[in-house]
């Protein structure tokens, strides 16, 4: 769930681009689009998030 | 037995050194022959001289050696007494004024304040700094959203059940990864580093080194040089949540941040998700109002075109209307109506054939004439 990080990233990326550039509408329906999309993930992820726990040991070794 | 007149011939004016040249020359080979180091002793005859600094014995079973502390280095210290154990650091030399082979101490612990672990402790520092595992540069960054956080602590202690409530709470979109380890006793040394070892390959962001408080004892794996070496190895950032806030172990110094507890340290490691779920918040309205000024562009440019294609409209619709009043104008001219007007008639038969011709007019033929005004029914006689 590094990937988080990333996702939160690109979201920055889509708005500044989206705030800064003169963009054709298509590419910014485009970029808006995606931006919604990975918002929505972003938050279901946050929000059905459930903390997993994992031994490293008895992963390697059940013993 | 004659041999003593040989000796002080040989021995000519010029050949015989000074007191002082072989001081010098003493003093010379024995700071060279042996550097400052670590001497464990017994004190005896201390005393302290007005000046602040103070003069003593270091002695153990078969020797003994004379020792200065003077007051800029001691000015902290407990005064030890007589008969006590310490380990001090000392520069050996010569007082030549003297002709005593003696210490310069620069470092004195008692072994009976923990003085023992404290100069493990020392040095092991004092090997860390000498590599660079100290410097304030070498800290990394938190990752601002971990995905995996590993814990390096005793399996079922409260360490991990703090740890993982607090990670629950703010962050559980992270994967926790414990990997137990030995945090006490004689194997935990080896045991903290296999643990180490095993985290180094795995795809981990952020890991959490922890144990609770204890005595200095208890916390001594952490200040193994072998321990701090490898947390200062590992490739991701790595937090120390050791003892309580008065004790600094080693490890606590090569990490990457120090927590005062457990829960701290996860704390630390992890976004509030309640922030980064505003924060989301925050995006989707920029991306609305981005999108709103992005499309703003091309609305007016739909704007702009409607009026002009308007606009060309009007004109062609203007322009075809004047054509058509002309044509209009020009019909009317030609309209039989108004040659009616001028006063011609049109004569028709019953099947309303115009009749052009006198042969088409003979006597008696009935006809119908259209005048400008209406029609009258005639006979040609």
């Amino acid at each position: 769930m590094a990937e988080f990080s990333k996702q939160l990233e690109r979201l920055e990326a889509i708005v500044r681009r989206l705030e800064s550039e003169d963009l054709d509408l298509d590419e910014a329906l485009k970029l808006f689009e995606e931006g919604i999309e990975r918002l929505r993930v972003a938050r279901e992820q946050l929000q059905q998030a459930e903390l997993k726990v994992k031994k490293v040991l008895e992963i390697e070794s059940p013993s | 037995m004659g041999q003593p007149l040989d000796l002080f011939a040989a021995a000519s004016a010029e050949g015989a050194w000074t007191v002082s040249e072989v001081s010098r020359r003493a003093r010379a080979v024995i700071e060279a022959g042996l550097p400052p180091l670590w001497v464990r002793g017994e004190v005896a005859g201390f005393k302290s001289w007005r000046s602040g600094h103070w003069y003593f014995s270091l002695r153990d079973k078969s020797a003994q050696l004379r020792c200065v502390m003077f007051a800029k280095q001691n000015f902290r210290l407990p005064v030890p007494t007589d008969g006590m154990q310490v380990f001090v650091f000392a520069r050996p030399s010569m007082y030549e004024e003297k002709g005593d082979f003696q210490l310069t101490v620069m470092e004195l612990l008692s072994t009976e304040q923990g003085g023992l672990w404290k100069l493990a402790f020392e040095k092991a520092k004092a090997a860390l700094a000498k590599d660079g595992l100290l410097e304030p540069g070498r800290k990394r960054r938190l990752p601002a959203f971990p995905g995996r956080i590993a814990v390096v602590t005793s399996p079922d202690g409260a360490v991990l059940r703090d740890i993982q409530a607090v990670v629950g709470r703010r962050w559980p979109l992270a994967e926790l990864i414990v990997v137990p380890a030995q945090v006490q006793g004689a194997k935990a040394e080896a045991s903290v580093c296999s643990a180490l070892n095993r985290i180094r390959r795995l795809p981990v962001d952020v890991l959490i080194v922890g144990r609770g408080g204890g005595s200095i004892e208890d916390l001594w794996a952490f200040n193994s040089e072998r321990v701090a070496r490898a947390v200062a190895a590992m490739p991701m950032p790595v937090i120390s949540a050791i003892g309580h806030e008065t004790d600094v172990t080693l490890c606590d110094l090569v990490a990457d941040l120090r927590a005062p507890t457990p829960s701290a340290a996860a704390e630390a490691a992890t976004p509030d998700r309640a922030e980064v779920l505003a924060q989301c918040g925050v995006i989707g309205q920029r991306l609305a109002r981005a999108l709103r000024i992005a499309s703003r562009h091309v609305t007016d440019r739909l704007a702009r075109t409607g009026d002009r294609l308007t606009s060309c409209m009007q004109h062609r619709i203007e322009q075809s209307r004047a054509r058509l009043t002309a044509h209009g104008a020009h019909l009317d001219a030609l309209s039989p109506l108004r040659v009616l007007g001028r006063g011609y008639a049109v004569a028709r038969d019953a099947d309303g054939t115009i009749l052009k011709r006198v042969a088409q007019l003979p006597t008696g033929k009935e006809f119908r004439l259209r005048v400008s005004d209406g029609e009258v029914d005639g006979r040609v006689q």
